[in-house]
């Protein structure tokens, strides 16, 4: 059962209530991207091409792999993506 | 998701077919996750053809982790 | 038998079971508790006569036959029943109702905006997503919970405390009872609560500074009073540890006000070397069992009878081991000898600290017939160090006192930068040092005392 629970801002209020996404990276050159192919048909034509474009912007980029689309991506695999790369980019989902 | 909780910024890429799915499950987390979506079909583009996709898409994609950029 | 005496004129609002009484057809469903929440219900039965509809109403309670008869003007009513029997607390009184019936039927305002979590998140990592904990996890702020807060305060939820630094921020009551909620106190700790952050808002404290140091200080609490053992906080065995909800959790609410209203995050301003543990929660009640010791409270010019909480710039702990010691006079050079390492051997003047004396030390100090002030003085005298071992490049040191301190005289300690306070159990023959800020002083921080209310 769930219902809503609403809570009382604990804050400055200077924020917006909503929750937030991280800020995006400043610029590409020298930040490692990480793209994740999450295992569906067509997807790894499709990111190596993003993965030509973004070597031109001075990316550096590493490729990584889910196991099986029909899951979230193990631990692990988390784990190290949060620890190689600045930013990630995962595809493509049909 | 899991991974801006990681304290990484991230993004997907998807086909138009998800919008609807992306959104709903956006709403049910209390965030819309930064995304881009694509024309389907995708499962039987040729090679070249995905290719192409991907040029189209490669300015949002980008913006998907990074301010927006010009290439050098 | 009323019923049928006054003629449906008599309606029955039940709060239990809707379908008794059976035998009367006016009654009113108040399982929602709506009706006796507004009409100020407190005991079952309680009879209402309304005159001319409702204007004018007097009220019996419980049932007394006479009572109901002379009230009703039916002079046989009951005449089988018993004479008395005092009746039920209404359901409204049960506990945490009155909070959950005003927040549904009352006038309960909050200023704090309101925070509607998505139906699929998990409240506690709600919270922790939104950035709102120290790394543990705190109570999640509902209305009814910050409700049962303020209940434990008199004072208005938006009287204002004043601006939390470092974004000066201003602090309402209400604003201070979300963030208390979430360090997991109680409503009867709120008063204590109220007192550390007026405490935190003196000028003297310098809390702005210390928010920004490099260095490892943070606020430490003491609890003086009649307060402490009333809402149960520890003054004895582990009382500087853990295992004490008043203790950990008033500590706590301060930090997490800092951290929430006003701005001071680790990595942001917050930009502490190595920080220390207490950032978490560092609040303690003192020994007080000993009738002819001072509390810190009375050092400070305090009455025994009140309830203090006193703010120290400070963190860590360092121990003082003296097992040997039966007279005073060699106590007090053990301590003395201890508290030289107070930031640094050959700083003086520089940094405050506070020496935290156990029942077994205070014992050979009271067989020795010392007061709290004798140990106060020999202290003193026994840090009078000459400049010349202090000053930098002195023992082949480079750290140390200017040059200019080289003929003088100094004490480790300046003026009203040593406080003593006695906590612990009693057994163990140790005793220890919080250290001070490394701004320590007029320019810096100096300890504050708030009184309870």
């Amino acid at each position: 059962m769930t219902s809503q629970t609403t809570l009382l801002d604990p804050t400055a209020e200077l924020m917006p209530v909503e929750r937030q996404l991280l800020p995006r990276l400043s610029e590409l050159a020298g930040a490692t991207i990480g793209l994740l192919d999450i295992s569906k048909p067509r997807g790894k034509e499709f990111l190596d091409e993003i993965e030509k474009h973004l070597l031109k912007l001075g990316a550096r980029v590493k490729r990584y792999t889910k196991p099986t689309f029909a899951r979230v991506a193990p631990t692990e695999l988390s784990q190290q993506i949060s620890v190689e790369c600045d930013a990630v980019i995962e595809g493509l989902a049909d | 998701m899991n991974l801006e909780s990681r304290g990484i910024p991230a993004g997907f890429i998807a086909s138009r077919e998800f919008v609807e799915a992306a959104a709903a499950q956006g709403k049910s987390l209390g965030i819309k996750p930064a995304s881009v979506f694509v024309p389907h079909p995708i499962q039987d583009r040729t090679d070249a053809e995905m290719v192409q996709l991907a040029q189209d898409a490669v300015d949002a994609v980008t913006e998907l982790v990074c301010k927006q950029q010009k290439e050098s | 038998m009323l019923a049928s005496q006054l003629d449906n004129n008599l309606t029955v609002y039940v709060q239990d079971d809707p379908t008794f009484p059976a035998s009367i057809s006016h009654r009113i469903d108040d399982t929602s508790l709506e009706f006796s929440y507004r009409n100020a219900i407190e005991i079952v039965p309680t009879l209402i006569r309304l005159k001319n509809d409702s204007e004018n109403e007097s009220r019996i309670f419980g049932w007394d036959k006479q009572q109901w008869q002379e009230f009703t003007g039916i002079e046989n009513l009951g005449a089988e029943l018993i004479d008395f029997k005092p009746g039920c607390g209404s359901k409204t009184q049960d506990p945490g109702m009155d909070e959950l019936l005003a927040l549904k039927y009352g006038n309960q305002q909050f200023s704090a905006r309101r925070v509607d979590l998505a139906e699929s998140e998990d409240i506690m990592e709600a919270c922790f997503e939104r950035g709102w904990s120290d790394g543990l996890p705190v109570v999640p702020p509902t209305t009814v919970r910050v409700m049962r807060m303020l209940s434990g305060t008199d004072r208005n939820a938006d009287e204002m405390l004043g601006n939390i630094p470092p974004d000066n921020i201003p602090c309402t009551i209400e604003k201070l009872a979300i963030n208390a909620v979430m360090a997991g106190c109680k409503p009867e700790y709120f008063p204590v609560v109220i007192a550390s952050v007026e405490a935190a808002l003196q000028d003297r404290f310098c809390m702005h500074g210390l928010l920004c140091t490099t260095y490892f200080s943070a606020p430490v609490m003491v609890i003086n009073g009649p307060v402490s053992k009333q809402i149960g906080m520890n003054s004895g065995v582990n009382a500087l540890g853990q295992g004490n909800r008043a203790n950990a959790t008033i500590g706590r609410a301060l930090q997490l006000v800092v951290r929430n209203v006003g701005g001071g995050i680790p990595g942001g301003i917050d930009r502490a070397t190595m920080g220390n543990p207490g950032k978490y929660s560092y609040c303690f009640a003192e020994d007080e069992s000993d009738s002819n010791w001072n509390s810190l409270a009375m050092d400070r010019g305090y009455e025994r009878g009140d309830s203090v909480i006193s703010l120290f710039a400070g963190g860590g702990l360092q121990a003082i081991i003296d097992q040997q010691s039966r007279e005073p006079e060699s106590l007090a050079k053990s301590m003395a000898a201890s508290l030289r390492g107070v930031a640094h051997t050959k700083l003086f003047g520089m940094v405050d600290a506070i020496l935290v004396i156990s029942p077994e030390h205070r014992r050979i100090y009271r067989e020795g017939g010392w007061s709290k002030a004798d140990v106060k003085q020999a202290l003193y005298e026994e840090l009078m160090t000459p400049g010349t071992e202090l000053v930098r490049g002195a023992n082949d040191i480079a750290e140390g006192m200017p040059e200019k301190f080289r003929d003088i005289v100094l004490n480790k300690f300046q003026e009203d930068g040593l406080h003593i306070v006695s906590a612990g159990g009693t057994a163990g023959m140790f005793s220890a040092i919080i250290d001070g800020w490394a701004a320590s002083g007029s320019l810096g921080s100096q300890i504050v005392s708030q009184k309870i209310l």
